[in-house]
This record gives C-alpha cells, structure tokens and sequence, in this order.
C-alpha cells in the first residue's frame, strides 16, 4: 500500500482497526505511523474534550425566558403600533415639506398666479385700486382689457 | 434523546398552542431542549460564560419562528439547526478575536503531548495526559476553520451520526463524509505543522 492509501485509511476508518497490510506498511515507514499516532492523539483528545461537563442551565431558565417572551411579545405589538403611526407621520411631513417646497419653487407670477392669474380669473378688478401697474404705468393707469377702468 | 408516545403527543400539542400565540406553552419545550442546546453551544463556541446568552437568543429565535414549524423534521432537529446555525454565525462574527496560536500552548501541555505521541499508554490518559490533550486538541479546533470545526464536533463532541449532521446541515450523508474526512485531514496536517515549527 502507498502512503497516500494509508493516510486515507487511517482518516477513513478513524480509531477502527486496521487492516493487517497497513499495520505492516506502519512498522515500515515511519512517516505514516507518525500520522497514524497524530490520529489517535487527536482521537484522545477529543473524547477528553467530550467528557467535559457541559454547564447547565441556571435555575428557572426556561420560565425566565418566557417571561421575556411575553414582554417581547408586548412590545413587539406596540412597536408595530407606533411603527405604523410614526409611518404615516413621517409619509404626512414629507407631503407637506414637498407642497412648501413646490409653492415656494413656482413663478410668483404666471397663469395661476401674481397680478397676472387675477387678471385670468378676473379678480383684478377688485384689487386693481390698491396694487402698482406691473407695466410701469403710474398708479390707476387704464387697461384696455378692463371694461369699466379708471379711464372710462 | 428517544421520545415516548404521550411525550411526542405533549410536545406536538405545546407546539401547536405556541402556533396559535400562547407563549407559556413553549416553556415546556425549552425544558425539554435546554440541555441539548447547551451542550451544543458549548461545544461549538467552547466558551462556558457565554453559553447561557447564547442559549437564550437561540430559544428567542425558535420562539420566533415557531410558526413556520411544519412538523417534517423533529422539534428536536428542527431546534437543534437553529442553535447549530446561531452559533456558525456567532463564530464567523467573532473569528478574529478567537484566533489561537500553537504558541499559547504552555510548556508543560507540549511536553506531555511529545511524551504521549513517543510512548503511547494502552491503559488509557492520567488526568494530565487528559488535560493535555484536551487543551491541545481544543487548540486545534479552534484554529479549524468553521465548516470543519461544525462537523467535527457535531461527530466527535456530540456523537451525532453522519445521517443526523445532514439532517441537521441539511446535506446529503455523502457530503458530510467527505466533509468529514477533509476536517480530520486538514486538523492532522495543522498537528503536523506544529510538529514542524518545534523542531
């Protein structure tokens, strides 16, 4: 047998007995029946480690854990509350912070806004005593546009 | 740890009560698996302070999950993965302040070891020998890398069979063998290293 086979056997059989050939290539090469004692050391070794007191749970372990599952189990339903408010908090806030940020981004004038959207919904008329002509025109100048203005 | 029939009926009832949201049902089952999961998690991390905490978040995790328990496996394997996925996890968190180095390896366990290896006793290890050799090969397993150090204990530390580890790992018995196989001979040629610095 190669050193290679019996390495694997001694990997494979792992604390069985070996076959009598490779007890016969052990007492031969030296190499192997190092690897072969490394295996039992290693063997030893753990059944040690397995004898080992494994520690044990202090006393009440389990009611105390179910304790605090009840408690995780409390909170865990008021998170979900105050998750789903804070939520719809935080949704509210951005829908007002984008309105504010959209009104404040607008023209101050144009269509739907300034003296420009008063004259479109036709309110000018009622504001028109009290704001400055836009066109540079001194204070109650006429326009066309308005039937009934100062110049008529 | 075999189950008697009015066990496994009391047990499937507490299971499904904790399904349906009474949690003291599950006091029950974590006194039915406390030990074994210490034992695992003792194994596996070999860090006895911690153990119970571990325990603990392990039992918190099942409790969690405990509705997606579809009785195909046993509770017993069922909980066993969780507690063996809980600490893989914990051992890869904290992998780099776990690193052992041959050099902590006091003098007096390195010359009980080379004596051990040069003649070694049939009728069994004295209580030095054991301490030895259980500081030496829990070196070693600390320095294997998880996936070694998984199987390796779950065969030799907690005896579990290879069909248990797949079930567990759910792997195909074959892949644990081999697995197997490649932890013991990276963990022989890891001694063989340590062999090789001391000369």
């Amino acid at each position: 047998m190669e050193c290679k086979a019996i390495r694997d056997l001694v990997n494979e059989l792992w604390g069985g007995e070996l076959p009598a050939e490779a007890r016969e290539h052990l007492s031969k090469c030296a190499g192997c029946e190092a690897f072969w004692r490394d295996a039992r050391l290693v063997q030893a070794g753990f059944r040690a480690l397995a004898e080992e007191a494994v520690p044990e749970a202090s006393l009440g372990f389990a009611s105390r854990l179910v304790r605090r599952l009840q408690e995780w189990e409390g909170i865990g339903a008021r998170s979900e509350f105050f998750e789903t408010v804070g939520r719809r908090f935080v949704y509210a806030t951005l829908a007002l912070t984008l309105a504010v940020l959209l009104s404040l981004a607008l023209p101050t004038t144009g269509p739907v806004r300034g003296v420009a959207g008063a004259d479109f919904l036709g309110l000018q008329v009622a504001s028109q005593a009290t704001q400055p002509d836009v066109l540079g025109g001194d204070l109650g100048d006429s326009h066309d546009l308005i039937p009934g203005g100062p110049s008529d | 740890m075999a189950l008697s029939e009015p066990e496994v009926a009391h047990e499937v009832e507490c299971i499904r009560r904790v399904q349906h949201g009474e949690s003291e049902a599950f006091g029950p089952l974590v006194e039915r698996y406390q030990q074994r999961i210490f034992s695992i998690v003792f194994h596996l991390v070999r860090r006895r302070d911690e153990v119970e905490d571990l325990a603990q978040e392990i039992f918190l995790k099942a409790f969690r999950a405990i509705r997606s328990y579809n009785f195909q496996s046993s509770f017993a394997t069922w909980v066993s993965r969780i507690a063996v996925n809980h600490c893989y996890d914990y051992l890869r968190k904290v992998r780099a302040s776990r690193l052992s180095y041959y050099s902590e390896m006091t003098e007096e366990s390195a010359h009980e070891l080379e004596r051990k290896a040069e003649s070694p006793s049939p009728g069994g290890l004295d209580h030095g020998e054991k301490v030895a050799l259980r500081d030496f090969v829990g070196r070693l397993l600390e320095r294997a890398p998880e996936d070694d150090r998984l199987v390796l204990t779950l065969k030799e530390l907690e005896d579990y069979s290879v069909e248990e580890i797949a079930g567990l790992l759910k792997l195909k018995p074959s892949t644990v063998k081999v697995r197997l196989h490649r932890a013991r001979k990276r963990m022989l040629e890891d001694l063989e290293r340590w062999r090789q610095e001391r000369k």
